[in-house]
Parts: structure tokens; C-alpha cells; sequence
């Protein structure tokens, strides 16, 4: 866990859409995703996960695994704003044939990532034999951190691990849920009405927190509230996000799942948030 | 040798409890077939590192690799059909991509679940698990093949496919063979001929040699290619020496041993007679195993008279 304020965390957040915004003028990425899930990933890397980029094997370190793996941009700069890299890398190697980041987390070439990720459903079942694991070691202090999509709480081994993870008592599991209500193809509401993804959570057992994705605050504060690691109820956080947010031509639009912008976009959208963050930010 | 018969199942169910002895990181993932898998020894002995998923095999090859990303040996147990095919993308992503120590052991291989029906039968795993890179896989004939086998799992880092028949094989070998990666062993040795196989049709074979011989005068030999990938290439080269090589496995024809023995003489440029017999491309209607040996060919009968067509 490190020292910072909400106000420290905006700030950081804010970088790392600018972060974001210059791959994306770059390359194609996730960037409505990136931008929905900014937020909860910028106060879960540079404020609540204890992980030291010189130890990444140590036994107490917290494990994060990417269930939705195209978020593998913002995770990438939050690697690299605790300093697990430079940043610049992650702009110059993105995409090229031989870099570490590319459209999904790997690790075959990025020692970061725990676990490779990419194909949707498959994060919160490893993220369970991680947490049963650390529990067989006699480790009761580590953490494992999931963040999933909501358009992923269709795949049915979803709902396979998160019966499990009640039934094996993971109170070390703490799955975040980007809910920003629009998947590839539509809203949520339109392709498969999964509209009380809480609600389930809750009917499964969980330890459900429902908050407001882009408000540092209570993001913070949700962390801050975790039950002990060593407890047996299993912790949800249902993030309502905005895809594409803080990029106003992006916000809710579908179009925006993937995507390149122009030198223009870029310059006019860091401009803009400059201006929302010196503006006192939306959530002091 | 010992002519009694074993069920492969039972062998290498309840010699988990040995392996759960020899290393204390041996765990289980079960998808409520403990019992099926006749794992529950171990359950019973080592509770805590027994873990039950329910019905759910995808949950249970992904859990599994996270219990290997924690340093664990996870052994994952389900039916062959369910294990190679509804979990598949786990087998696939989280354990091969990821190169996890997990070992995914499919009971019911083959048509040995006869009378099940194509449900509970696995006639695709080779063709889908040999696909998969990384992906090293195993079929037992014997029970200190099998044995030997759980043995060489824990030395032999890296993801692993075991797959295993229900049906009783005969007692074939000694405690003198010996068990690797990319390894054959020599049943019986002939000069006229060989049998490549694996699994419940090891058996067969050696009977079919014992057929040839005596109402033939041929010498046929019988290899068991426990490694299906990767394959003894070096067997198939003696092999093709003698002239003539059969190949049978309780599996369909694409993408079975038949094909895998195909490539290796294609490539090396071997000449030898040879034929390969396995199931059909089509969906059989349920029956018990030795009877679907028997329509396809694959009993000592059946392999005798394959064998004999190559002299055609």
C-alpha cells in the first residue's frame, strides 16, 4: 500500500489517460476499456497492491491477474507508473514484433504479468487456485486482485468460479467488475440483459460493493474497507464505469472498443483533461 | 509376466496417494468424479489438498493452473471427453500457454466407456492434445507402466496430458522397463513385422502377434508408444526396418497415432509396407468396448488379419 491522496490519485489517473491517448494516436488499442477501467486500476496499482517491480517473486507480494486481457494498455502504464518499466517503452514497444506489450498481457516476454490473459472468462477461475494456493502455503497476507469486464459475466465458467470461491472460504479474492455497460457487439442491456451483476454476486455469496468507478474516492475507500485477507468471504467490487471515459467523442460508444486517433483527437482530448483535473477534478 | 488384468484407472487413481507422499506439492483438482477417477484415497488422506470444483471442468483446469502459478503439482481428473473437450481453451491458454506444471489426467480414453456412448468416450483427445503446443501426452497399457508414469510426473516439468482407458488391460511388463519423454517400450520383438500401439490395444496386439506366429510362422513385434507426443522416432525408424508396421490405436483414425507414426516415416523418408487401423470417421452407436474392438479391428483378430494385408 502506498501513501497518496485522492488528489495524488486523480492526478495519476489523469496520466495515465494521456499515457493512454499517445499509444492510442499510435496504435490501435482497447481504448474505451482502458479508459473505463483508468480508474479502478490506477488507485489498485499505484495505491492498494503491495508489489515491488525489484521482487516480483516474493511470496508476500499481492497477485494480480487481467481477466479481461485487452485492458493490457492501462495495465502496462500502471506497471510502469510503480516502475516496472518506462512508460516510453510501453509507447515504443507496443505492437512491434518483438516487444512486451501488445493487444493482450502476455508472458512469454513480459515478466510482469502473472498470468497470460486475453480470451475472456478465464481470470477469476485462475485467480481462485492462486488464492486456494496461497491458503494451502500458510500465506494469509497476500492478496489476489481479478478485473473483469461485464460483458466476460456471460462466460459461464465465470459463475463456476465464483461458486467455488465462496464454497472454498477466499476471503484473499478481491474481483473488480469494469461495468460500463457495453460489450462488442451492444449495450449489455441489448445483447444479454445481465443487468444485476451485484445481485448475482450477492445471490453467490460475495462480499459485494457496488461504487462509482471514476470517483477516486470511494475507490479508495472501498480498498480501504477490504475485510482481512485472512477472512472467508470473498470481496466483489461492482465498478460503474463510462466506456471511453473522460474522452468525450469516446464515452458510450461502441466504436470506441478499439481504436486509433488522430494528432488532433490527441491533442484536443489531453487538453481537455489537463483542464478537468486543474478544474478540481469531478470528485474532490 | 504376470497374466492377471488391471484397471489402469484404479492403478493410477490410488497410486496418488504415493505421489502425495513422495512430494508434498502434489495436489488434486477433482470435477465431482473423485470417485470415477478413483482418486479418493488420496482425498481421504490428504483432505486439504484435495479440491473439488463440482461440475464444472473449465473452472477445474483453471484452478489448477492457478494452484501450479503458487508452486503446487496439480493433477486435474475428469472424464477424457470433458477434460480434453469442454475444457479444452483452459487446457489450451492457462495450462499450455502458460507452460504450468499442471497434469491432466481424462480416465474413460477411447471407446472404454463402451456402453455410454460417444458422450464418455475420447476418439479425439490425441489429434486435439498432440495439437496443442507444449503439450506432452501419454496413453497407459500397463499397471507399472502406468506406475512408472506418475513417477516420471513429478520430474518431468510442464503440461501434461495422461489419457486412460476403463477397460482391464492384461499385466504386461516388469519393473525393469523404464518411462521418459519421447519413450517406447519394446513389448516383444519380431523381424517381420511390427505393431505400433498404445493403451488397451497393447494387449491385443501381443496377441495378435502370438496368432501370427503360430498359424503364420511370422514374427510380429509389438511397441507401445506410451509417448504419443512427443513421439519415439527412433522406434518408428527400427520399426520401419523390419517392412512392415501397423499401427493401432483406440482413437479415430485422423489425428491418432496412425498419423503421428505417418509423419515421422513421411519426413525421414522411411520405406516400409504400412497401414494403420483405428475408429471410424463417423459416430458409432454405444456398445460394450470389446465388441467395438472387434467391428474396428482393433482385437487380436481384427490386427492379425490388418497385419497379414500388408503382405498382400
Amino acid at each position: 500500500m502506498h501513501q497518496m491522496t485522492v488528489r495524488e490519485l486523480e492526478k495519476a489517473a489523469k496520466d495515465i489517460r494521456i499515457r493512454l491517448l499517445t499509444l492510442c494516436n499510435k496504435e490501435t488499442i482497447h481504448i474505451g476499456g482502458d479508459l473505463s477501467s483508468a480508474d479502478i486500476m490506477t488507485v489498485l496499482w499505484q495505491y492498494q497492491m503491495n508489489y515491488d517491480p525489484d521482487h516480483i517473486h516474493s511470496e508476500d507480494r499481492d497477485r494480480f491477474i487481467l481477466s479481461k486481457g485487452h485492458a493490457s494498455a492501462v495495465t502496462s502504464f500502471n506497471q510502469a507508473a510503480i516502475g516496472c518499466f518506462d512508460a516510453e517503452d510501453v509507447i515504443a514497444e507496443y505492437a512491434t514484433d518483438e516487444g512486451r506489450f501488445s493487444m493482450h498481457s502476455c508472458n512469454l516476454v513480459n515478466p510482469y504479468v502473472e498470468v497470460s490473459t486475453g480470451s475472456l472468462g478465464h481470470g477469476l477461475p485462475i485467480a481462485c487456485g492462486i488464492a486456494a494456493g496461497l491458503r494451502l502455503k500458510g500465506n494469509y497476507t497476500s492478496r489476489v486482485y481479478t478485473v473483469m469486464g461485464d460483458g466476460e459475466q456471460s462466460e459461464g465458467s465465470i459463475w463456476e468460479a465464483a461458486m467455488n470461491a465462496v464454497h472454498y472460504q477466499l476471503g484473499n479474492l478481491v474481483a473488480l467488475v469494469d461495468f460500463n455497460g457495453l460489450e462488442s457487439d451492444g449495450t449489455i442491456d441489448e445483447i444479454t440483459g445481465l443487468k444485476n451483476i451485484a445481485d448475482k454476486y450477492r445471490a453467490f455469496g460475495w462480499n459485494t460493493i457496488e461504487l462509482d468507478g471514476h470517483h477516486i474516492g470511494q475507490i479508495k475507500e472501498a480498498f480501504d474497507g477490504l475485510p482481512p485477507a485472512d477472512s472467508k468471504v470473498p470481496t466483489v467490487f461492482v465498478c460503474h464505469t463510462v466506456k471511453g471515459k473522460g474522452v468525450p467523442f469516446m464515452e458510450n460508444q461502441r466504436r470506441w472498443h478499439a481504436g486509433k486517433i488522430s494528432d488532433e483527437q490527441l491533442k484536443e482530448s489531453i487538453e481537455l483533461l489537463e483542464k478537468e483535473f486543474e478544474g478540481g477534478g469531478s470528485h474532490e | 509376466m504376470n497374466k492377471e488384468k488391471s484397471f489402469l484407472r484404479n492403478v493410477i487413481g490410488e497410486y496418488m496417494t504415493t505421489l502425495g507422499e513422495k512430494n508434498e506439492n502434489v495436489v488434486i483438482v477433482n470435477a465431482d468424479l473423485a470417485g470415477t477417477c478413483r482418486n479418493t484415497s488420496f482425498v481421504e488422506k490428504y483432505p486439504d489438498r484435495a479440491f473439488n470444483v463440482g461440475i464444472a471442468e473449465q473452472n477445474m483446469v483453471s484452478f489448477a493452473a492457478g494452484l501450479s502459478v503458487e508452486g503446487f503439482i496439480p493433477y486435474a481428473f475428469s472424464m477424457a471427453p470433458f477434460l480434453t473437450m469442454r475444457a479444452l481453451e483452459q487446457c489450451r491458454t492457462d495450462v499450455a500457454y502458460g507452460n504450468r506444471n499442471v497434469k491432466l489426467m481424462g480416465v474413460y480414453a477411447g471407446v472404454t466407456g463402451g456402453i455410454s456412448g460417444a458422450t464418455h468416450w475420447a476418439v479425439e483427445d490425441c489429434g486435439i492434445m498432440t495439437s496443442v503446443p507444449g503439450m506432452s501426452v501419454f496413453e497407459v497399457s500397463d499397471a507399472i507402466l502406468a506406475r512408472k508414469l506418475m513417477d516420471y510426473t513429478l520430474e518431468k516439468e510442464g503440461p501434461t496430458y495422461i489419457r486412460i482407458g476403463v477397460e482391464p488391460t492384461e499385466n504386461i511388463y516388469n519393473e525393469d522397463i523404464s518411462v521418459c519423454t519421447g519413450g517406447s517400450v519394446l513389448a516383444k520383438d519380431g523381424e517381420d513385422g511390427m505393431i505400433l500401439c498404445s493403451g488397451v490395444v497393447v494387449q491385443y496386439a501381443l496377441e495378435a502377434a502370438k496368432r501370427l506366429r503360430e498359424n503364420y510362422g511370422k514374427q510380429i513385434g509389438v511397441v507401445d508408444m506410451y509417448s504419443i507426443k512427443p513421439i519415439d522416432e527412433t522406434a518408428i525408424e527400427k520399426a520401419a526396418a523390419t517392412g512392415h508396421i501397423l499401427v493401432a490405436q483406440d482413437h479415430v483414425e485422423h489425428g491418432g497415432l496412425g498419423m503421428q507414426v505417418a509423419n515421422v516415416l513421411v519426413k525421414k523418408g522411411l520405406q516400409t509396407r504400412f497401414s494403420y487401423v483405428g475408429l471410424p470417421d463417423r459416430f458409432v452407436p454405444m456398445a460394450h468396448a470389446p465388441y467395438l474392438y472387434h467391428e474396428f479391428h482393433l482385437d487380436g483378430e481384427g490386427l492379425a488379419a490388418e497385419m497379414l494385408k500388408l503382405w498382400e
